[in-house]
């Protein structure tokens, strides 16, 4: 106690000097009404307001204006009086309005007319890093959050340490089912062998991927999804965290498979389009007596093959309809519309397979053709009626067409190629299974073709 | 015209009839007996089980059903096979993989050639 007193003045002086050479401190006194009564240097420093400009005035000023308008250095000094102190951090205001944001603390004076102390320190780095950090983790979570994959944190063996709420809400597991390694109750079991060790692998190369299958709850359906997930890397010691999405491929997967079908069938068609191309071309420099008549036959028949073609591919690879067959083959050789006053159709709308579709195309080019040269479209009172029905045989249904030329009186025997009559009476039965008749009525062809629906319509 | 094939019994199973034509004339001119041709898969399960044959020329497509039951009839009954395909390797399943084919549209003499030898080796190992 003596040498306290003794040593009492020495000891404000060191106090003055410690106070000012706290370089990183704002230390400034003020009375009641709030006006500065001492300034250190680390108060010039911070607030670029020197101690001859401020004292006496008010410490207010380093307040921002929108807390000084909302009454902060009045609440804090209330405060401060009412429990002896005030802390806060807050951003505030040097002399030339920069702002640097800063933690303080002011303290009630032992003496309390004496007024209050105030300590502050400037933590702007500090605060920025923080709020860095805020931001990217604010950022992590809308992103983690709002993606449709579902998104996981988790560690080198694969338990999980979050799921994403997308996760909760396709797979039904809660957040606790699904931590540590109860997310695999989800995983397809086929697959949760291969999905661990995928993860054993990715502890070496810290990048995990594999595709499974996830049940998805709504529905209980398995759904494909790809899984990758990365080791977020530290600066010392191995990877603990990982994060990883994953991804609904089922019907990406579906389309693929389907592709792979269409890219089969197209081929199958290609090819199969090149032999008939083959075929035709022999078949008519058989029958041809010169090459000037095997160009004119060869083409007619090609742009036959290359109508049915267009009308198979026209409607989406999908079937083509009876009436649009016939209606482009006699446009074809009209070059105009149908006269209705010599051509009847009809007939039920009637979807036809592709390869029936060929078959008869190629068919009803053969008839037309021979109508128009020799038969009731050669002439002007000649008359055509295609009709067809579908009709029952015991329990097998049937198309029945029936091609009727009138207004015809044939002289001799018509000439044939043979190549038409070969692809009625023997093509259509070995391909379709059809029973056709091709007769020369007085006055002119009549055909008949029946043809099992089944095979032959596209049901 | 040789007779390369002569005294030969060939199934021909093709589903489109001027190809099936096509083919059976063919075999025909170089001295085979053709066994159909057919076009179903049920009439060539009838001919592969009941003919006496030396080889059979196969079109892998029947009506988008493949022809793989009347193969199977075939390889059960050591009858060589070659099958004439408009499909990509990658189609063929695998059991089939392994036999001789032939692509469409097919070149004739090398479907011959295929034929000769495949009756060739099945001799060698009876």
């Amino acid at each position: 106690m003596t040498e306290r007193k003794v040593r009492a003045p020495a000891t404000d002086e060191l106090l003055r000097l410690v106070i000012e050479s706290a370089h990183d401190y704002a230390i400034f006194s003020m009375d009641s009404e709030g006006l500065v009564t001492s300034w250190n240097s680390g108060a010039e420093r911070l607030t670029g307001w020197s101690a001859e400009e401020i004292v006496g005035r008010t410490a207010d000023v380093i307040f921002t204006p929108e807390d000084r308008a909302d009454g902060g250095p009045e609440q804090e000094r209330e405060q401060a009086f009412a429990t002896g102190r005030a802390e806060d951090e807050r951003w505030q205001q040097r002399k030339d309005g920069t702002r640097f944001w800063a933690s303080g603390l002011m303290m009630q004076l032992e003496d309390r007319s004496q007024g209050f102390t105030k300590i502050l320190r400037d933590r702007t780095e500090h605060h920025l890093a923080n709020e860095r950090v805020r931001l990217s983790e604010e950022r992590f979570r809308l992103l983690a959050t709002n993606i449709p994959q579902l998104v996981f944190r988790g560690l080198s063996d694969g338990s999980r340490t979050w799921p994403s709420p997308q996760w909760i809400d396709f797979t039904g597991l809660g957040v606790e089912a699904s931590l540590g390694l109860g997310w695999l109750d989800a995983i397809h079991p086929d697959d949760r062998e291969g999905t661990r060790t995928a993860w054993r692998t990715a502890q070496a190369s810290g990048e995990y991927y594999f595709e499974h299958r996830i049940r998805r709850r709504v529905d209980g359906q398995f759904r494909w999804h790809q899984t990758r997930a990365r080791a977020i890397h530290q600066l010392e010691g191995p990877p603990i965290d990982w994060v990883g999405t994953m991804t609904d491929v089922h019907d990406l997967r579906g389309l693929q498979e389907r592709q792979k079908v269409l890219m089969a069938e197209l081929q199958h068609r290609t090819r199969n389009l090149l032999a008939m191309t083959q075929s035709i071309a022999t078949q008519t420099l058989r029958r041809s007596g010169s090459l000037g008549e095997f160009e004119r036959e060869f083409a007619h028949r090609l742009a036959a093959l290359s109508r049915v073609q267009g009308l198979i591919t026209g409607v989406d690879y999908r079937n083509v309809d009876l009436r649009d067959l016939l209606t482009a083959e006699l446009q074809a050789h009209d070059r105009k519309h149908l006269d209705t006053s010599r051509i009847r159709l009809d007939g039920p709308a009637l979807p036809l397979s592709a390869a029936a579709a060929q078959a008869l195309g190629l068919a009803l080019h053969e008839l037309a053709t021979n109508a128009v040269k020799y038969g009731a479209l050669a002439r002007d009172n000649g008359r055509l009626a295609v009709t067809w029905r579908i009709d029952k045989r015991g329990s097998e249904r049937i198309i029945v067409l029936s091609w009727k030329e009138t207004g015809v009186s044939l002289s001799g025997t018509p000439e044939r190629s043979g190549y038409g009559r070969e692809l009625i009476e023997r093509a259509l039965p070995y391909q379709l299974g059809a029973e056709t008749r091709l007769g020369f009525e007085p006055d002119g062809v009549h055909c008949t073709i029946a043809v099992p629906l089944q095979g032959a319509a596209d049901e | 015209m040789n007779e390369t094939l002569s005294g030969k019994r060939i199934l021909a199973v093709e589903d489109e009839y001027m190809l099936a034509q096509e083919l059976a004339l063919f075999l025909e001119e170089r001295g085979a007996t053709v066994i159909g041709p057919v076009g179903t898969i049920q009439a060539g399960l009838c001919l592969a089980t009941r003919e006496t044959l030396d080889a059979a020329v196969l079109d892998v497509n029947l009506r988008n059903k493949p022809v793989y039951p009347v193969a199977d009839v075939l390889i059960e009954r050591g009858i060589p096979i070659v099958f004439v395909t408009g499909y990509d390797e990658l189609l063929m399943q695998r059991p089939y993989l392994g036999l001789p084919r032939c692509p469409k549209p097919l070149d004739k003499e090398a479907l011959l050639r295929v034929l000769v030898r495949e009756i060739a080796t099945r001799a060698g190992t009876r």
